[in-house]
């Protein structure tokens, strides 16, 4: 089997399917291409939160509330139900410590232009029963939102395949045809595929693709357990995360060694879906491709929630899951061409960021294949940014 | 729809053998490929009883010879279980 097309995307997760829907839009002929089946990898293994408040001040604020503006008309665009709900958002701050970070990070987030405040913890009671009387204040923002990542990832495909998109799933790349530096073609398990511009959106397993025309991509898997609990009624009025997420994820060095955040094991965040099933996460750990869940991992995160919220101890979980988030050094996604082979196009590496950036991510990309520009310095996302490291 | 592709096959989420068929048409040859389309084994039970009645109609589809491929997912809790029992230490309590 051989065929043609403009554009192949590579991998059917959130950014995969963004990227095919927005592209496709624009009147391009894709192919994605899925070694496994949509949403298989860490997409379908993830909380829901659309959290602007735990991105960092400058271009990552930026750019989520890009794609937080985007979203509110993503359900009507789609035509599918993807739970979209802005609820709004609270940092649970447990120390003096956290506290002095918080102040000066809601500062600069206010900058940006977020919209976003510090409450005492008598004020923050009024909006979430049951926290900690021990907690120190809370941040909260009203513009902090979730949606249902499986039916985000459909809506996207349905659409795209409305737009004449194909869909292969099963369908593994096992190396790119290139042509006097040029790329020419996707080799696959079904055949090849001839294009001229291929997009890298594999997520996780972005360094394998990169592997086949010698890029070493950094990107690692960082393991993110999750819990599920039954269905209750609203009980997590707004998606909470814990200051420690923060802190650790800004201030501190984030390299592959000294990841702090990687030691101190988890960045706690809780949210309650449309069904009232409540999602207690995440771990942060480097376990290479392992998506186990353990013990410990497990008990950890539970005891940090009941720390914060007491109540929480009394709700039944019924599943643990964990998936791979694709982490980059400096916590930015990569989304540009590659110097090496020209056509060679990627968008990945966002680690927990992946399904809050996923629109925004579809427009850039989109816009840097079809117009050449975009509404951002794209520099500032380009894999270049990484060259001294290596 | 004929009488047979009404039966539910999974009670949790109201899921009938003919969504689980429609979803192996659209490409599914997993239980996880399933429960993406269809839902199926996401409620409360978290697939006890369906994933059995899956795998059998999967079967029609796949070669289950090789059952690690079918991406079954059974995870902790194998039962349900309250937080605190899980977090609970003797002698030390839930901290």
């Amino acid at each position: 089997m051989s065929r043609k097309t403009d554009i192949v995307v590579i991998g059917g997760g959130v950014i995969g399917a963004s990227i095919t829907y927005y592209l496709s839009k624009r009147g391009k002929k894709v192919i994605l291409v899925e070694k496994k089946d949509f949403a298989f990898g860490s997409s379908g293994a993830c909380d829901q939160m659309i959290f602007l408040q735990t991105k960092n001040p400058g271009i990552h604020l930026e750019l989520a509330i890009e794609s937080k503006k985007m979203y509110k008309n993503l359900e009507k665009e789609l035509n599918h139900p993807i739970e979209f709900q802005t609820i709004g958002g609270m940092v649970l701050i447990e120390t003096e410590d956290q506290m002095r970070v918080m102040k000066e990070f809601v500062k600069r987030q206010k900058e940006t232009g977020l919209n976003v405040e510090i409450l005492d913890i008598k004020d923050g009671s009024k909006i979430q029963e049951g926290l900690s009387p021990d907690l120190v204040e809370t941040t909260y923002s009203p513009d902090d939102a979730h949606v249902n990542s499986l039916e985000l990832i459909k809506g996207y495909i349905k659409k795209a395949v409305t737009f004449g998109t194909e869909v292969l799933v099963n369908t593994e790349v096992i190396g790119i045809r290139t042509k006097n530096g040029k790329v020419k073609g996707v080799e696959t398990t079904k055949g090849t595929i001839g294009c001229e511009v291929l997009v890298n959106a594999a997520g996780s397993w972005a360094p394998v693709i990169g592997e086949m025309i010698g890029l070493d991509l950094p990107i690692r898997p960082r393991r993110g357990q999750i819990i599920l609990t039954e269905e209750v009624p609203p009980y997590i009025k707004h998606d909470i995360i814990s200051a420690n997420y923060i802190t650790a994820k800004y201030s501190l060095d984030r390299s592959f060694d000294n990841d702090v955040l990687g030691k101190l094991g988890v960045g706690l965040a809780i949210s309650q879906n449309h069904r009232g099933n409540i999602f207690i996460g995440a771990t942060r750990e480097f376990a290479g491709y392992n998506t186990e869940t353990t013990r410990e991992g497990i008990r950890r995160i539970l005891k940090h929630a009941g720390k914060l919220i007491p109540g929480i101890v009394n709700f039944n979980i019924i599943r643990t899951f964990a998936g791979l988030r694709p982490y980059t050094p400096d916590g930015l996604p990569i989304i540009g061409y590659v110097d090496e082979v020209e056509g060679f196009f990627i968008a990945a590496g966002h680690e927990g960021d992946g399904i809050c950036l996923s629109p925004v991510t579809g427009k850039i990309v989109s816009e840097l294949i079809i117009d050449g520009k975009t509404f951002i310095d794209a520099k500032l996302l380009n894999l270049n940014r990484f060259r001294h490291l290596t | 729809m004929s009488h047979e592709k009404n039966v539910c096959i999974c009670r949790c989420e109201e899921v009938t053998e003919g969504e689980i068929l429609r979803a192996i048409e659209e490409g599914a040859r997993t239980v996880k490929g399933i429960k993406i389309r269809t839902q199926a084994t996401m409620g409360l039970c978290q697939g006890r009883t369906c994933r059995r009645l899956i795998v059998n109609i999967l079967s029609k589809h796949v070669d289950i010879n090789d059952i690690s491929k079918l991406e079954i997912g059974i995870r902790v809790p194998v039962r349900t279980i309250k937080i605190k029992n899980f977090i609970y230490d003797e002698g030390k309590g839930y901290e």
